[in-house]
């Protein structure tokens, strides 16, 4: 398959599942998603697995005391200042649920895309996007420099645990990544990036079965809009 | 008439105090293979910038004379209008690669240049094949060893045919094999070649000439006959060592692998069946062709891997420098950043830092350190640990023969203390610090 087309049902599932009104039909697109990023490496997968599920845990979790709507409470707690009387109805946990789902399937459409696809070949495609290229390298890249940073500890003798270890992390790997970022630009002009006249390979032909990928996805984000 | 051409060059970085080149005048013939020598600072990188006008037009800075390729005035022409009529390959291959595969990587250059579409893959392939990696054109490059990493680099150049090749520690990554076979290849393209490294015998073998800077001047321009003499009587260490005649004390043994295997990711076995003793005491040297496993198995030996298969017995603390030294950056400071590894323990911290000639960069930011000083900042972040096991990958990336002396010296001097493990297709290194070499992916190994 094409990555563009790939892309295409990976933006139509996300679609899908921001337009759709039914819990179970969100559930099903965040399930496919699902199974989809199983396909990648379990060592790769498993950030952005963890990543997306922790976000939609905590969408699901704080939904309930923010938003105020309907008229079949579960619960009724104490009045807090500021937010006023917590409570939880069944309307506010059904909301909750869709928004959480709705945030993992998109969240797993990004996992899919980031895991799985071959990203010179699809942005060969926009030939303007070198530097879309580059900025969807820079999770890979990022977990990549964490990870050498979390061996050199451990090579010294000092392991790294919990979130505040790992928040010791930031500012290097941010730092880090500004300096790769600058002997790469520096790389690249070397490598005549920016000259006038630029060609490219020749790209493989699209074949029926991407076109007939694309249509799936229209045709996923039309009952997006319709029925689900 | 010269094919590249430096008159009276003066450069000065942005917020340095002094100059990185001065007065630097020199041609370059079509065809010449120019070999770089110098300490680390000594401004050699500096030079090949220029070459490639990344300097001045990247970097900013004051620049004074001229600088001209092909013709080209290198203050008016910009770095991307040179590519292709010149060609660079850096120091670290991780910092170069712009695409996620392979094949694109080696066609970016030819991409930009405007060469025709029909024309770039075959060009890539041919690339690949020269520099003996076409087994690689499918691969993603984040599943490359360094070695291969530095191959696609070299690809990527040499596909751009360029008149002027800028190469700065090439062959730095490269198993010794893969580095004479790289550099035999590059001397028969007939194409001008400017090259630095800091394991001078093997580039003198295939140079016309050198240069030797030092603090940004040019010390000597000569012939290699005459370089060789030259570096003889002022700079004997550039030309290597005969050993090291040390007589190695053996203790009881402190790390043993017995019939160890190990995958990445459920992956084939990067390494399988693999015996290796370290005694305490001894220094012992692990060689061996890129991707043969010399890195897994050192990891493996510093406990920082788990075999699948077989054992992996330490006894006592183990101690392991990896071989990007930019992973030893996390504080803000060189002193905070050596004793991470001592908790906190600031005296011991500054006592690694004078070992390694690090003194006065206490106080810098790591990132503000050269190559060579970052690479000396790491193994005193490891050294300051005093492990009964020690293992160092690659520690002479970036290190001058000098420093590599001093290095071997340092080493011998804990040596009793410790059994030492250092991954390295660095010979002459080999020569000078270990007692006994092992050499991967040749019959058996080991003992």
């Amino acid at each position: 398959m094409k990555p563009g087309a790939a892309v295409a049902l990976l933006a139509a599932l996300a679609a899908a599942a921001l337009l759709a009104q039914h819990l179970a039909a969100v559930a099903v697109v965040a399930l496919v998603l699902f199974a989809v990023c199983l396909r990648a490496p379990a060592e790769r997968r498993r950030l952005y697995l963890f990543g997306t599920l922790v976000s939609a845990g905590a969408l699901f979790l704080l939904t309930p005391f923010i938003e105020t709507i309907g008229s079949h409470p579960i619960w009724t707690g104490p009045i807090v200042p500021v937010l006023g009387q917590l409570d939880i109805t069944h309307e506010e946990l059904t909301s909750a649920g869709l928004n959480a789902l709705r945030l993992a399937a998109v969240g797993l459409a990004f996992a899919a895309y980031a895991l799985l696809l071959d990203h010179d070949a699809l942005l060969q495609a926009v030939r303007f996007a070198r530097p879309a290229a580059l900025a969807t390298r820079l999770m890979p890249t990022l977990e990549r420099d964490a990870a050498g940073f979390v061996e050199a500890l451990r090579g010294r003798g000092v392991e790294v645990n919990g979130v505040r270890g790992r928040a010791v992390l930031l500012s290097p790997l941010l730092a880090s990544a500004l300096e790769r970022g600058l002997n790469l630009a520096e790389a690249m002009e070397a490598r005549g990036y920016g000259r006038t006249g630029r060609t490219s390979i020749p790209r493989p032909c699209w074949r029926a079965r991407d076109s007939v990928v694309v249509a799936l996805a229209a045709a996923i984000v039309t009952a997006g809009v319709l029925w689900l | 008439m010269a094919l590249a051409r430096a008159d009276r060059l003066t450069f000065t970085y942005p917020d340095a105090g002094t100059p990185a080149l001065r007065d630097v005048s020199l041609e370059i013939e079509p065809g010449e293979v120019v070999a770089v020598l110098g300490p680390s600072g000594s401004g050699k990188s500096t030079l090949l910038r220029a070459f490639a006008g990344l300097v001045p037009h990247f970097h900013g800075g004051r620049f004074e004379g001229r600088v001209e390729i092909a013709g080209l005035d290198t203050r008016s022409a910009r770095p991307a209008e040179l590519a292709g009529t010149v060609a660079s390959v850096f120091q670290d291959p991780e910092e170069q690669i712009v695409l996620s595969r392979v094949i694109p990587e080696v066609a970016f250059g030819l991409e930009n240049i405007g060469t025709p579409p029909a024309d770039i893959l075959r060009r890539a392939h041919e690339a690949l094949a020269s520099v003996g990696s076409e087994h690689l054109a499918d691969r993603a490059v984040a599943e490359l060893s360094g070695g291969e990493l530095q191959r696609v680099c070299l690809a990527s150049a040499v596909a751009l045919r360029p008149k002027l090749l800028l190469l700065d520690e090439p062959t730095s990554q490269l198993d010794p094999g893969g580095a004479d076979a790289f550099l035999e290849y590059v001397v028969g393209l007939g194409i001008a070649v400017l090259i630095s490294d800091h394991r001078p015998r093997r580039v003198l073998e295939h140079a016309d000439r050198v240069l030797f800077l030092d603090a940004g001047r040019v010390l000597l321009d000569a012939a290699v006959p005459a370089a060789e003499d030259w570096l003889g009587h002022n700079r004997p260490v550039w030309l290597g060592a005969s050993g090291n005649g040390r007589v190695p004390t053996q203790g009881e043994p402190l790390c043993r692998l017995e019939g160890v295997q190990f995958a990445y990711r459920g992956g084939l076995p990067v390494v399988d069946g693999v015996d290796l003793e370290l005694r305490r005491g001894e220094i012992v040297a692990l060689g061996g062709a890129n991707g043969t496993g010399k890195t897994t198995i050192a990891k493996l030996a510093a406990g920082l891997l788990a075999p699948d298969a077989g054992t992996a017995e330490l006894r006592g603390r183990a101690a392991m420098l990896l071989q990007d030294p930019s992973r030893y950056c996390i504080r803000e400071r060189a002193d905070e950043e050596v004793a991470v590894g001592v908790r906190g323990d600031r005296r011991r911290a500054l006592a690694a830092l004078a070992e390694l000639g690090l003194s006065g960069m206490a106080s810098r930011h790591p990132r503000d350190l050269s190559t060579g000083e970052r690479e000396r900042l790491a193994l005193a972040s490891v050294l300051v640990t005093d492990p009964d096991v020690l293992v160092l990958d690659e520690p002479t990336r970036g290190v001058d023969p000098q420093r590599k002396a001093a290095l071997a010296e340092l080493l011998h001097d804990g040596s009793e203390r410790r059994a030492t493990l250092v991954v390295t297709h660095d010979e002459e290194f080999v020569r000078i610090v270990a007692d006994r070499s092992i050499t991967l992916g040749r019959e058996s190994l080991l003992v």
